[in-house]
């Protein structure tokens, strides 16, 4: 199923988290059914702890990978109900949840994506998203008035 | 009035030398005193009227025999002596156009008898009788017809019920169509040429037209869409063919321009679910162009056709088509469109939202997106040079007189303005009266920029970044296998 450049672009995600200082992420092989995925648990710095999982699509790099936050579940909001509910939100910088209510965090979307784009700069994102989050949460503010919609560069 | 009556004579004359289309001596008019038509002799003062010309007299159907058609049925015109055929019949029965010259009839269909000249037998049903009449020697005119045999011939015919003449001409389609061509694009130069049009909105159909018009000989066409009454004001297709997948409209619009063209239409999801369909069509084109308006079909096409050497063309409107760009790619020669999207990110997002599927793709549920299309003729000057790229790049290994343009478009990049956009970078561009050596609206703008060394699509990405690293592209096994008591629960699938 995958092909030879694909996984060459796998193992160099994985040795990029490694060496650009996201060790507590990794990319894994499921050798039964043969799917790729990252994920790790991550500690933001207020001390709380998140999950983090990326799916591998089958077209990845050219096809963008959806990253979710698997821990805390659900994820709730200041007020107390499902962020994952809210879905497609550009205020809250999410996308399409999974079916089992996990929240996708908006990273890059499909417009934006290209295979350029290495998984750890992903991770990035998804912490720069934690912080944010974690900042609603302490003020009840919207996640796009801390991360702003990024200009895209190269 | 007897039938003797020199006047009578002189009408019968004159209408005889319109039909034959050679001035008499006499004229007709309309004579508004009496009301009614009198010959008027070369010479006389004529009474208070209008004349009538041959023009006016333009007053029998024309029938057109497909020329195709009969060569392919002569054998069983020979032994049947007629045959009944089908025609379109348009405008109340002034014109009746042979059904298989075309993709498009009329919603009229009549019946007419096509024979060779002699008794015949009647047909049931027939409007009309069309007399094949031997002649000596044929020329070159459609009012002639050479059968497979070397005979020539020439057409009569008669209404069935009035008993009127009907005109009759041959159309030779290819022929005729090849020889509005010469001197620019030699007869069936591009006749072994197959492109793939990715997406056929308004700019992917148009180009797509151009090129059946210039002789173009295959066609592949994929696109999901359906031809809505929204889509009618820009794109070829009109009000008659809504609720039609576009390839099939595009499809029989190609072949009405072009008959002879092959033409394949998919109707396919531009995605990676279609990615092996998509591949097997890049491998058989000689040229691709792209007219979709979001990045991930853009660059999935981008993949296939570097990885099958085949160039590609892309052309888009930005936003209420106020201009729009093009950007040739030449496969490890040129930027490719993943160079494109890493050199200049925000022209690569700068798209149309033409439809509600593009808007879907970009709104939030909490921000939503409105459809912005631009004009047809804001479009229609980037997909006119979409197919003039397209077109010089058919002409590659083709002697041409278009061959020159090689010179001109050396540049990957191409910008067109319809209008200084405030908001835009190029608001504040002088009026066409006082620029001469400024850049303005409409014209065109070849502009360079560099392919990328280390793009993940064209370049050493991979190798450039194991370099950097200091990893073995052939040592995959350090990606750990998963663990066999997964730390966290999984994103379900769909």
């Amino acid at each position: 199923m995958w092909t030879t450049e694909q996984r060459q672009r796998l193992y160099i995600d994985h040795e990029t988290l490694q060496r650009e200082g996201f060790t507590q992420f990794s990319v894994y092989h499921n050798q039964v059914n043969d799917i790729y995925y990252a994920s790790g648990y991550t500690t933001s710095s207020s001390g709380r702890r998140y999950g983090l999982y990326i799916t591998i699509p089958s077209g990845y790099p050219y096809q963008r990978p959806l990253m979710y936050v698997t821990d805390p579940l659900p994820l709730l909001m200041r007020d107390g109900s499902k962020l994952a509910s809210l879905g497609v939100s550009h205020y809250m910088h999410t996308l399409e949840p999974s079916t089992n209510g996990m929240v996708q965090i908006c990273h890059w979307r499909d417009a934006r994506w290209h295979s350029g784009i290495l998984l750890f700069k992903v991770f990035l994102k998804g912490l720069l998203w934690i912080e944010a989050y974690e900042q609603h949460l302490a003020n009840g503010r919207n996640l796009s008035e801390f991360v702003g919609t990024m200009a895209e560069t190269a | 009035m007897s039938t003797n009556d020199p006047q009578q004579q002189m009408i019968r004359d004159a209408m005889q030398a319109i039909a034959q289309r050679k001035p008499g001596k006499t004229k007709l008019v309309y004579d508004k005193t009496k009301r009614t038509i009198v010959a008027v002799a070369e010479g006389s003062q004529p009474p208070r009227a209008l004349n009538i010309t041959a023009d006016d007299a333009d007053m029998f159907a024309v029938a057109t025999l497909s020329s195709v058609w009969l060569r392919q049925n002569w054998p069983r015109l020979l032994a049947e002596g007629g045959v009944l055929c089908r025609f379109s019949s348009w405008d109340g029965g002034d014109a009746f156009t042979q059904y298989e010259l075309g993709p498009l009839p009329s919603t009229t269909v009549v019946e007419g008898v096509i024979s060779l000249a002699g008794p015949h037998s009647s047909y049931d049903g027939a409007v009309f009788h069309i007399d094949l009449n031997p002649i000596g020697k044929a020329v070159a005119n459609p009012s002639e017809f050479v059968a497979p045999d070397g005979s020539a011939y020439r057409a009569s015919g008669t209404m069935e019920h009035s008993a009127n003449s009907i005109d009759a001409v041959f159309a030779d389609v290819q022929p005729e169509l090849s020889a509005r061509r010469p001197g620019i694009l030699e007869t069936t130069i591009l006749a072994d040429k197959s492109v793939l049009f990715v997406g056929l909105g308004t700019g992917g159909a148009h180009a797509a037209l151009e090129l059946a018009k210039c002789g173009v000989g295959r066609f592949a066409l994929v696109d999901r869409d359906r031809l809505s009454v929204g889509n009618v004001v820009r794109h070829p297709g009109g009000i008659s063919q809504v609720g039609r997948l576009k390839v099939n409209v595009v499809r029989d619009l190609i072949l009405d321009k072009n008959p002879e063209a092959k033409v394949t239409a998919h109707s396919l999801d531009l995605s990676f679910t279609s990615k092996e369909e998509l591949r097997k069509l890049v491998a058989e084109s000689s040229v691709v162009v792209c007219g979709t308006d979001n990045r991930q079909s853009k660059l999935l096409v981008n993949q296939l056709c570097v990885e099958a050497n085949v160039p590609a063309i892309y052309g888009g409107a930005f936003r209420r088509a106020y201009g729009g760009q093009v950007l040739r790619v030449r496969p490890k020669v040129s930027p490719c469109h993943q160079c494109f999207v890493a050199a200049m990110p925000d022209e690569a997002s700068n798209v149309e939202i033409s439809s509600a599927s593009d808007a879907a793709d970009i709104a939030y549920s909490d921000q939503p997106v409105a459809v912005e299309p631009g004009l047809s003729l804001d479009v229609l000057p980037i997909a006119n040079m979409v197919a003039k790229l397209a077109l010089s790049e058919l002409l590659q290994d083709k002697p041409s007189t278009l061959r020159v343009l090689e010179r001109d478009y050396d540049a990957p990049w191409y910008l067109w303005l319809n209008r200084p956009e405030p908001g835009t970078p190029y608001s504040d561009w002088p009026p066409l009266s006082e620029s001469s050596d400024e850049m303005t609206i409409n014209r065109w703008y070849g502009i360079y920029f560099e392919r990328d060394a280390q793009c993940p699509t064209c370049g050493e990405f991979l190798s450039g970044l194991a370099a950097n690293y200091g990893l073995d592209l052939n040592n995959l096994d350090t990606i750990p296998g998963a663990p066999l008591v997964a730390p966290m629960a999984a994103p379900a699938e769909e």
